[in-house]
Protein backbone atom coordinates (compact mmCIF):
# COMPACT_ATOMS: atom_id res chain seq x y z
CA UNK A 1 0.00 0.00 0.00
CA UNK A 2 1.48 3.39 -0.87
CA UNK A 3 1.13 6.33 1.44
CA UNK A 4 -2.17 5.97 3.29
CA UNK A 5 -2.09 8.65 5.98
CA UNK A 6 -2.15 8.05 9.73
CA UNK A 7 -5.75 7.38 10.77
CA UNK A 8 -6.57 7.90 14.41
CA UNK A 9 -10.03 7.67 15.89
CA UNK A 10 -9.50 10.25 18.68
CA UNK A 11 -8.83 13.75 17.42
CA UNK A 12 -5.17 14.74 17.55
CA UNK A 13 -3.95 17.16 20.20
CA UNK A 14 -2.68 20.51 18.98
CA UNK A 15 -2.15 22.55 22.10
CA UNK A 16 -2.97 22.92 25.72
CA UNK A 17 -4.35 25.74 27.84
CA UNK A 18 -3.76 24.73 31.46
CA UNK A 19 -5.57 21.41 31.96
CA UNK A 20 -7.71 21.82 28.82
CA UNK A 21 -6.45 19.89 25.77
CA UNK A 22 -7.21 21.54 22.42
CA UNK A 23 -7.55 19.16 19.50
CA UNK A 24 -8.19 19.79 15.84
CA UNK A 25 -11.88 18.94 15.99
CA UNK A 26 -12.26 21.77 18.50
CA UNK A 27 -10.61 24.19 16.05
CA UNK A 28 -13.13 23.29 13.36
CA UNK A 29 -15.91 23.64 15.94
CA UNK A 30 -14.76 27.18 16.75
CA UNK A 31 -14.52 27.95 13.03
CA UNK A 32 -18.07 26.75 12.39
CA UNK A 33 -19.43 28.73 15.34
CA UNK A 34 -17.74 31.89 14.02
CA UNK A 35 -19.28 31.31 10.58
CA UNK A 36 -22.72 30.87 12.15
CA UNK A 37 -22.38 34.05 14.22
CA UNK A 38 -21.28 36.08 11.20
CA UNK A 39 -24.16 34.68 9.12
CA UNK A 40 -26.68 35.51 11.83
CA UNK A 41 -25.33 39.04 12.09
CA UNK A 42 -25.49 39.55 8.32
CA UNK A 43 -29.08 38.33 8.06
CA UNK A 44 -30.28 40.35 11.03
CA UNK A 45 -28.70 43.56 9.80
CA UNK A 46 -30.77 43.70 6.60
CA UNK A 47 -33.88 41.97 7.90
CA UNK A 48 -37.18 43.52 6.94
CA UNK A 49 -40.52 42.95 5.31
CA UNK A 50 -38.85 42.82 1.90
CA UNK A 51 -36.45 39.95 2.45
CA UNK A 52 -32.98 39.53 1.06
CA UNK A 53 -32.13 36.23 -0.58
CA UNK A 54 -30.23 34.89 2.42
CA UNK A 55 -33.20 35.72 4.63
CA UNK A 56 -35.54 33.83 2.30
CA UNK A 57 -33.31 30.77 2.43
CA UNK A 58 -33.35 30.79 6.22
CA UNK A 59 -37.10 31.36 6.33
CA UNK A 60 -37.56 28.22 4.22
CA UNK A 61 -35.53 26.20 6.70
CA UNK A 62 -37.32 27.73 9.70
CA UNK A 63 -40.74 27.01 8.24
CA UNK A 64 -39.82 23.37 7.45
CA UNK A 65 -38.49 22.60 10.90
CA UNK A 66 -41.24 24.49 12.70
CA UNK A 67 -43.87 22.59 10.69
CA UNK A 68 -42.42 19.24 11.63
CA UNK A 69 -42.08 20.27 15.26
CA UNK A 70 -45.71 21.41 15.41
CA UNK A 71 -46.74 17.99 14.13
CA UNK A 72 -44.68 16.24 16.78
CA UNK A 73 -45.49 18.44 19.78
CA UNK A 74 -49.14 19.08 18.99
CA UNK A 75 -49.30 22.83 19.38
CA UNK A 76 -47.18 25.61 17.94
CA UNK A 77 -46.70 27.19 21.35
CA UNK A 78 -44.99 24.09 22.70
CA UNK A 79 -43.00 23.72 19.49
CA UNK A 80 -41.66 27.27 19.81
CA UNK A 81 -40.37 26.53 23.28
CA UNK A 82 -37.94 23.94 21.93
CA UNK A 83 -37.38 25.58 18.57
CA UNK A 84 -34.11 27.46 19.30
CA UNK A 85 -32.38 24.29 20.54
CA UNK A 86 -33.44 22.08 17.65
CA UNK A 87 -32.78 24.70 14.97
CA UNK A 88 -29.33 25.44 16.36
CA UNK A 89 -28.51 21.73 16.28
CA UNK A 90 -29.79 21.56 12.70
CA UNK A 91 -27.89 24.45 11.17
CA UNK A 92 -24.79 23.71 13.24
CA UNK A 93 -24.59 20.24 11.76
CA UNK A 94 -25.54 21.50 8.30
CA UNK A 95 -22.46 23.70 8.31
CA UNK A 96 -20.12 21.57 10.42
CA UNK A 97 -20.48 18.45 8.27
CA UNK A 98 -19.31 20.39 5.22
CA UNK A 99 -16.42 22.14 6.93
CA UNK A 100 -13.73 20.30 4.96
CA UNK A 101 -15.05 21.72 1.69
CA UNK A 102 -13.68 25.17 2.50
CA UNK A 103 -10.63 25.58 0.25
CA UNK A 104 -7.16 25.18 1.76
CA UNK A 105 -8.50 24.18 5.17
CA UNK A 106 -6.99 20.72 4.85
CA UNK A 107 -3.53 22.12 4.06
CA UNK A 108 -3.02 24.17 7.24
CA UNK A 109 -0.62 21.99 9.19
CA UNK A 110 1.07 22.37 12.57
CA UNK A 111 4.86 21.98 12.72
CA UNK A 112 4.39 18.33 13.74
CA UNK A 113 2.56 17.51 10.53
CA UNK A 114 -0.92 17.28 12.07
CA UNK A 115 -3.58 19.07 10.10
CA UNK A 116 -5.12 21.94 12.03
CA UNK A 117 -8.78 21.23 11.20
CA UNK A 118 -10.86 18.07 11.26
CA UNK A 119 -14.60 17.56 10.97
CA UNK A 120 -16.14 18.34 14.39
CA UNK A 121 -18.42 15.33 14.24
CA UNK A 122 -15.53 12.99 13.47
CA UNK A 123 -14.37 13.16 17.09
CA UNK A 124 -16.61 10.77 19.00
CA UNK A 125 -17.05 13.21 21.89
CA UNK A 126 -19.10 15.76 19.95
CA UNK A 127 -22.04 13.57 18.87
CA UNK A 128 -22.12 11.97 22.31
CA UNK A 129 -22.22 15.41 23.92
CA UNK A 130 -25.14 16.57 21.78
CA UNK A 131 -27.02 13.31 22.24
CA UNK A 132 -26.48 13.32 26.03
CA UNK A 133 -27.74 16.87 26.20
CA UNK A 134 -30.93 16.15 24.27
CA UNK A 135 -31.77 12.94 26.11
CA UNK A 136 -30.97 14.24 29.58
CA UNK A 137 -32.95 17.41 28.83
CA UNK A 138 -36.03 15.40 27.88
CA UNK A 139 -35.82 13.29 31.03
CA UNK A 140 -35.22 16.22 33.36
CA UNK A 141 -38.14 18.14 31.86
CA UNK A 142 -40.49 15.18 32.13
CA UNK A 143 -39.32 14.45 35.67
CA UNK A 144 -39.84 18.03 36.79
CA UNK A 145 -43.34 18.13 35.31
CA UNK A 146 -44.66 14.92 36.85
CA UNK A 147 -42.12 12.78 38.74
CA UNK A 148 -44.29 9.81 39.73
CA UNK A 149 -45.88 9.50 36.30
CA UNK A 150 -42.53 9.71 34.55
CA UNK A 151 -40.97 6.95 36.64
CA UNK A 152 -44.16 4.99 36.29
CA UNK A 153 -43.73 4.96 32.54
CA UNK A 154 -40.58 2.90 32.96
CA UNK A 155 -41.17 0.87 36.10
CA UNK A 156 -44.73 -0.21 35.53
CA UNK A 157 -46.21 -1.25 38.84
CA UNK A 158 -49.73 0.02 38.31
CA UNK A 159 -51.04 -3.13 36.71
CA UNK A 160 -50.11 -5.19 39.78
CA UNK A 161 -52.80 -3.34 41.72
CA UNK A 162 -55.43 -4.22 39.16
CA UNK A 163 -55.07 -7.99 39.12
CA UNK A 164 -58.37 -9.70 39.62
CA UNK A 165 -57.69 -13.28 38.66
CA UNK A 166 -54.69 -15.57 38.63
CA UNK A 167 -54.62 -15.50 34.83
CA UNK A 168 -53.59 -11.84 34.67
CA UNK A 169 -50.37 -12.28 36.63
CA UNK A 170 -48.17 -13.34 33.64
CA UNK A 171 -49.42 -10.33 31.64
CA UNK A 172 -48.53 -8.05 34.54
CA UNK A 173 -45.04 -9.47 34.67
CA UNK A 174 -44.63 -9.07 30.92
CA UNK A 175 -45.68 -5.41 31.20
CA UNK A 176 -43.13 -4.88 33.95
CA UNK A 177 -40.42 -6.48 31.84
CA UNK A 178 -41.32 -4.29 28.87
CA UNK A 179 -40.96 -1.24 31.09
CA UNK A 180 -37.45 -2.27 32.07
CA UNK A 181 -36.71 -2.88 28.39
CA UNK A 182 -37.79 0.72 27.69
CA UNK A 183 -35.26 1.85 30.26
CA UNK A 184 -32.49 -0.03 28.46
CA UNK A 185 -33.81 1.50 25.26
CA UNK A 186 -32.91 4.94 26.54
CA UNK A 187 -29.24 3.98 26.59
CA UNK A 188 -29.65 2.40 23.17
CA UNK A 189 -31.05 5.72 21.91
CA UNK A 190 -27.96 7.52 23.15
CA UNK A 191 -25.53 5.12 21.50
CA UNK A 192 -27.48 4.84 18.26
CA UNK A 193 -27.97 8.52 17.60
CA UNK A 194 -24.36 9.42 18.33
CA UNK A 195 -22.77 6.46 16.53
CA UNK A 196 -24.83 7.08 13.41
CA UNK A 197 -23.50 10.61 13.08
CA UNK A 198 -19.94 9.72 14.05
CA UNK A 199 -19.79 6.73 11.71
CA UNK A 200 -21.03 8.65 8.70
CA UNK A 201 -18.66 11.58 9.17
CA UNK A 202 -15.57 9.62 10.17
CA UNK A 203 -15.93 6.98 7.49
CA UNK A 204 -16.49 9.62 4.81
CA UNK A 205 -13.12 11.19 5.56
CA UNK A 206 -11.37 7.83 5.73
CA UNK A 207 -12.71 6.61 2.40
CA UNK A 208 -11.43 9.72 0.65
CA UNK A 209 -8.04 9.43 2.37
CA UNK A 210 -7.68 5.78 1.38
CA UNK A 211 -8.75 6.32 -2.22
CA UNK A 212 -6.33 9.20 -2.61
CA UNK A 213 -3.53 7.16 -1.10
CA UNK A 214 -3.92 4.04 -3.24
CA UNK A 215 -1.83 4.98 -6.29
CA UNK A 216 -0.76 8.26 -7.77
CA UNK A 217 -3.37 8.00 -10.52
CA UNK A 218 -6.30 7.80 -8.12
CA UNK A 219 -5.54 11.18 -6.55
CA UNK A 220 -7.17 13.18 -9.31
CA UNK A 221 -10.75 12.63 -10.54
CA UNK A 222 -11.39 9.33 -8.79
CA UNK A 223 -12.26 10.77 -5.34
CA UNK A 224 -15.00 12.97 -6.82
CA UNK A 225 -17.93 10.50 -6.40
CA UNK A 226 -16.86 9.81 -2.84
CA UNK A 227 -16.71 13.53 -2.02
CA UNK A 228 -20.23 13.95 -3.42
CA UNK A 229 -21.38 10.99 -1.32
CA UNK A 230 -19.80 12.65 1.72
CA UNK A 231 -21.63 15.92 1.06
CA UNK A 232 -24.97 14.15 0.66
CA UNK A 233 -24.54 12.06 3.76
CA UNK A 234 -23.56 15.17 5.75
CA UNK A 235 -26.81 16.93 4.78
CA UNK A 236 -28.95 13.88 5.44
CA UNK A 237 -27.33 13.12 8.79
CA UNK A 238 -27.84 16.70 10.00
CA UNK A 239 -31.53 16.42 9.17
CA UNK A 240 -31.88 12.96 10.71
CA UNK A 241 -30.19 14.07 13.95
CA UNK A 242 -32.54 17.04 14.28
CA UNK A 243 -35.62 14.94 13.50
CA UNK A 244 -34.67 12.25 16.01
CA UNK A 245 -34.03 14.89 18.70
CA UNK A 246 -37.52 16.27 18.06
CA UNK A 247 -38.94 12.75 18.29
CA UNK A 248 -37.19 11.91 21.54
CA UNK A 249 -38.04 15.15 23.30
CA UNK A 250 -41.67 15.12 22.16
CA UNK A 251 -42.30 11.46 22.96
CA UNK A 252 -41.00 11.74 26.52
CA UNK A 253 -42.61 15.07 27.34
CA UNK A 254 -45.94 14.03 25.81
CA UNK A 255 -46.04 10.86 27.90
CA UNK A 256 -46.30 12.89 31.11
CA UNK A 257 -48.93 15.29 29.89
CA UNK A 258 -52.02 15.43 32.10
CA UNK A 259 -55.16 13.93 30.59
CA UNK A 260 -56.63 15.99 27.74
CA UNK A 261 -57.78 19.36 29.02
CA UNK A 262 -60.35 21.24 26.97
CA UNK A 263 -58.10 23.53 24.86
CA UNK B 1 -3.27 -17.75 14.86
CA UNK B 2 -1.45 -14.55 15.61
CA UNK B 3 -3.27 -11.49 16.87
CA UNK B 4 -2.65 -9.42 13.75
CA UNK B 5 -4.27 -11.96 11.47
CA UNK B 6 -7.30 -12.41 13.72
CA UNK B 7 -7.67 -8.64 13.97
CA UNK B 8 -7.85 -8.22 10.21
CA UNK B 9 -10.18 -11.18 9.85
CA UNK B 10 -12.50 -9.81 12.54
CA UNK B 11 -12.65 -6.35 10.97
CA UNK B 12 -13.46 -7.75 7.56
CA UNK B 13 -16.12 -10.15 8.79
CA UNK B 14 -17.73 -7.52 10.99
CA UNK B 15 -18.32 -5.05 8.19
CA UNK B 16 -19.21 -7.73 5.66
CA UNK B 17 -21.94 -9.36 7.69
CA UNK B 18 -23.31 -6.02 8.83
CA UNK B 19 -23.79 -4.71 5.31
CA UNK B 20 -26.16 -7.47 4.22
CA UNK B 21 -29.13 -6.51 6.37
CA UNK B 22 -28.78 -2.82 5.63
CA UNK B 23 -28.72 -3.36 1.86
CA UNK B 24 -31.85 -5.52 1.99
CA UNK B 25 -33.70 -3.00 4.14
CA UNK B 26 -32.79 -0.01 2.02
CA UNK B 27 -33.75 -1.78 -1.18
CA UNK B 28 -37.15 -2.60 0.27
CA UNK B 29 -37.73 1.00 1.37
CA UNK B 30 -36.69 2.31 -2.04
CA UNK B 31 -38.94 -0.13 -3.84
CA UNK B 32 -42.00 0.72 -1.79
CA UNK B 33 -41.31 4.44 -2.20
CA UNK B 34 -41.05 4.10 -5.97
CA UNK B 35 -44.29 2.18 -6.13
CA UNK B 36 -46.06 4.80 -4.04
CA UNK B 37 -44.65 7.57 -6.25
CA UNK B 38 -45.89 5.78 -9.35
CA UNK B 39 -49.37 5.47 -7.88
CA UNK B 40 -49.59 9.10 -6.84
CA UNK B 41 -47.17 11.32 -8.77
CA UNK B 42 -48.39 14.52 -7.14
CA UNK B 43 -46.94 13.52 -3.78
CA UNK B 44 -43.58 12.55 -5.32
CA UNK B 45 -41.54 15.31 -3.59
CA UNK B 46 -42.86 14.59 -0.11
CA UNK B 47 -42.38 10.87 -0.62
CA UNK B 48 -38.83 11.42 -1.82
CA UNK B 49 -37.87 13.45 1.24
CA UNK B 50 -39.32 10.88 3.62
CA UNK B 51 -37.68 8.08 1.66
CA UNK B 52 -34.28 9.69 2.14
CA UNK B 53 -34.86 9.93 5.89
CA UNK B 54 -35.96 6.29 6.04
CA UNK B 55 -32.90 5.20 4.10
CA UNK B 56 -30.63 7.06 6.51
CA UNK B 57 -32.29 5.28 9.42
CA UNK B 58 -32.07 1.86 7.75
CA UNK B 59 -28.38 2.47 7.14
CA UNK B 60 -27.74 2.89 10.88
CA UNK B 61 -26.95 -0.71 11.71
CA UNK B 62 -24.41 -0.95 8.90
CA UNK B 63 -22.79 2.22 10.28
CA UNK B 64 -22.61 0.64 13.73
CA UNK B 65 -20.73 -2.37 12.37
CA UNK B 66 -18.49 0.00 10.39
CA UNK B 67 -17.58 1.84 13.58
CA UNK B 68 -16.88 -1.43 15.41
CA UNK B 69 -14.65 -2.67 12.59
CA UNK B 70 -12.77 0.65 12.50
CA UNK B 71 -12.26 0.43 16.27
CA UNK B 72 -10.96 -3.14 15.89
CA UNK B 73 -8.52 -2.07 13.18
CA UNK B 74 -7.16 1.14 14.63
CA UNK B 75 -7.43 0.94 18.39
CA UNK B 76 -6.56 -2.65 19.24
Amino acid sequence: MSNIPEISIPAEKIGQIGPLVINNAMMAFIGTSLILIILAFLIRRNAGIKPTRLQVAFEVLVEEILGKMTLAFGSEKKARKFFPLIFTIFIFFLLANQFMLIPFVESIVTPDGISLFRLPASDYSLPIAYALFVIILSHVLAFSTAPIKHIGNFIKLKQFTKIRSIKEIPMAFIDFFLGILDLVGEFAKLISISTRLFGNMFAGGIVIAIISGLTVFTRYFVPIPFVVLGILSGLVQAFVFAMLSILYISSITNAVKPQEQAN
Amino acid sequence: METEAVKLLAAGLCMGIGAVGSALGEGYVGGQALEAMARNPKLADKLFTNMIVAIALAESTAIYSLVISLIILFVF
